[in-house]
């Protein structure tokens, strides 16, 4: 016998259930020696013709998986779909969500620079990890053919706006997420704001004056906003009711910011005085101005968009 | 013209499924596997060798097929021969293949109209 035969059985029944090892050997060592018998009697010398036969025969582990009925797919067709609905709805929110968290939480410890690095290496790394672990729960299903019990597909699924939605998720997500960082910065730069005082650890950069109440209020209207944005989500367009709460909440943080600055009471007096720069009358009207027409361009551009969308939903 | 690659997976899933079938005809007279790769070749079913002695196990699983060892001539060989079960079995089948060579007909004679 050959070696090249023996290599061959021993590569195929290594992967093969043990118990039916030994027949299968027997088998199929039989059926080689019977192909390579029938190619020499077409005159073929017996080495090239035990290479055809084993080559024809093919890879020894997919010669195994068809003699163990063992899968050569990692996800199949049955499995296929429910894997990519679920990679998709977990990776669509949760490596965000992990970042921002991870970035707020270096951040309040001091680390301000570090703190989008660590978010975003955070995301990647949660990224990866629930790609992995998906994967991996999927395939074990798809070697163990276990039942999903799934509910069948019907036409009610079938999304009733999908076509024509102006608010996608990822425009829902990136504006709450957007949101969550602003309230949560109010807060942060209190006690955070990376500007060293002269004394003490830190200055803040508003007027801690305002907590009496317009930090407070902005805070309440920022909420509010993320209500307006989940509404308008569930909405799935600019409605003229949206467009109306809109323009309220937009105006209710405009206004006291444009007042604020423009009668010097945004920013903490100590933090101005900190900077030469900024101390002098002049520079500091410059920056209150530019702060207050930004806002109100911002704001007014935000009101009128939304309006402009309103009316192209009327047909 | 459609490519050869195109025509060559039609012609394959046209097949995959002719294989049981013409073997538990073929298998009514007992026979081993190279054996029976010959005969099915010889009467117009090409069978890669690497299909069709892993299905001869699987359908003896399937108690379609019963099996029994020769070891009278130079080497041991496993005859396998169709069994009752397998015989009830590839009747449905050919009922099936019947069908669907009759709908076949009255589907084309129904365009050509």
């Amino acid at each position: 016998m050959s070696s090249l035969t023996d290599r061959y059985l021993a590569a195929t029944l290594r992967s093969v259930p043990a118990g039916r090892r030994a027949e299968i050997e027997t088998e199929l060592r039989g059926s080689i020696e019977d192909m390579i018998d029938g190619r020499r009697a077409d005159g073929r010398d017996t080495e090239a013709a035990e290479r055809e036969v084993l080559n024809e025969l093919g890879d020894p582990a997919q010669l195994a998986a068809r003699y163990a009925d063992r899968r050569l797919q990692l996800i199949g067709p049955a499995y296929y779909l429910a894997w990519e609905r679920l990679m998709k709805l977990l990776l669509s929110f949760i490596p965000a969500l992990v970042g921002v968290v991870v970035g707020l939480v270096e951040a309040s410890d001091g680390n301000g620079g570090g703190a989008i690095g660590e978010g975003i290496s955070a995301a990647i790394q949660t990224a990866v990890q629930i790609a992995f672990w998906v994967t991996l729960v999927f395939a074990v299903l798809e070697r163990t053919n276990t039942a999903l019990h799934l509910p069948a597909w019907t036409v009610d699924q079938l999304r009733e706006d999908h076509v024509n939605r102006q608010i996608t998720p990822v425009d829902t997500v990136a504006a709450i997420g957007f949101l969550v960082l602003v309230i949560a910065y109010l807060p942060i730069q209190q006690f955070r704001s990376f500007v060293p005082g002269d004394g003490h650890g830190n200055l803040p950069i508003l007027d801690p004056a305002l907590w009496s109440f317009w930090l407070p209020f902005l805070i309440a209207v920022l909420v509010a906003t993320i209500g307006l944005e989940v509404a308008k989500f569930r909405a799935g367009r600019w409605t003229w009711p949206l467009v109306g709460v809109n323009a309220v909440l937009d105006l209710a943080f405009a206004v006291p910011v444009i007042w604020l600055i423009s009668t010097d009471r945004l920013l903490n007096p100590d933090f101005v005085h900190r900077w030469e720069w900024l101390s002098q009358a002049d520079n500091l009207h410059n920056v209150a101005t530019f702060v207050a027409v930004g806002t109100a361009l911002i704001t007014a551009w935000d009101i009128i968009d939304s309006a402009i969308k309103a009316y192209r939903n009327r047909h | 013209m459609v490519s050869d690659e195109v025509l060559r997976t039609h012609l394959q899933e046209l097949r995959r499924g002719t294989v049981v079938v013409a073997s538990l005809v073929a298998l009514r007279l007992p026979d081993y596997g190279y054996a029976l790769l010959q005969r099915l070749t010889g009467h117009g079913f090409p069978v890669d060798a690497n299909t069709l002695y892993p299905l001869l196990r699987r359908l003896e699983e399937q108690g379609l097929l019963t099996s029994e060892w020769n070891t009278e001539e130079s080497r041991p060989r496993k005859f396998y021969r169709t069994s009752e079960e397998g015989e009830r079995v590839l009747q449905r089948l050919l009922g099936d293949l019947a069908a669907v060579q009759t709908s076949l007909t009255d589907l084309i004679e129904g365009a050509q109209r």
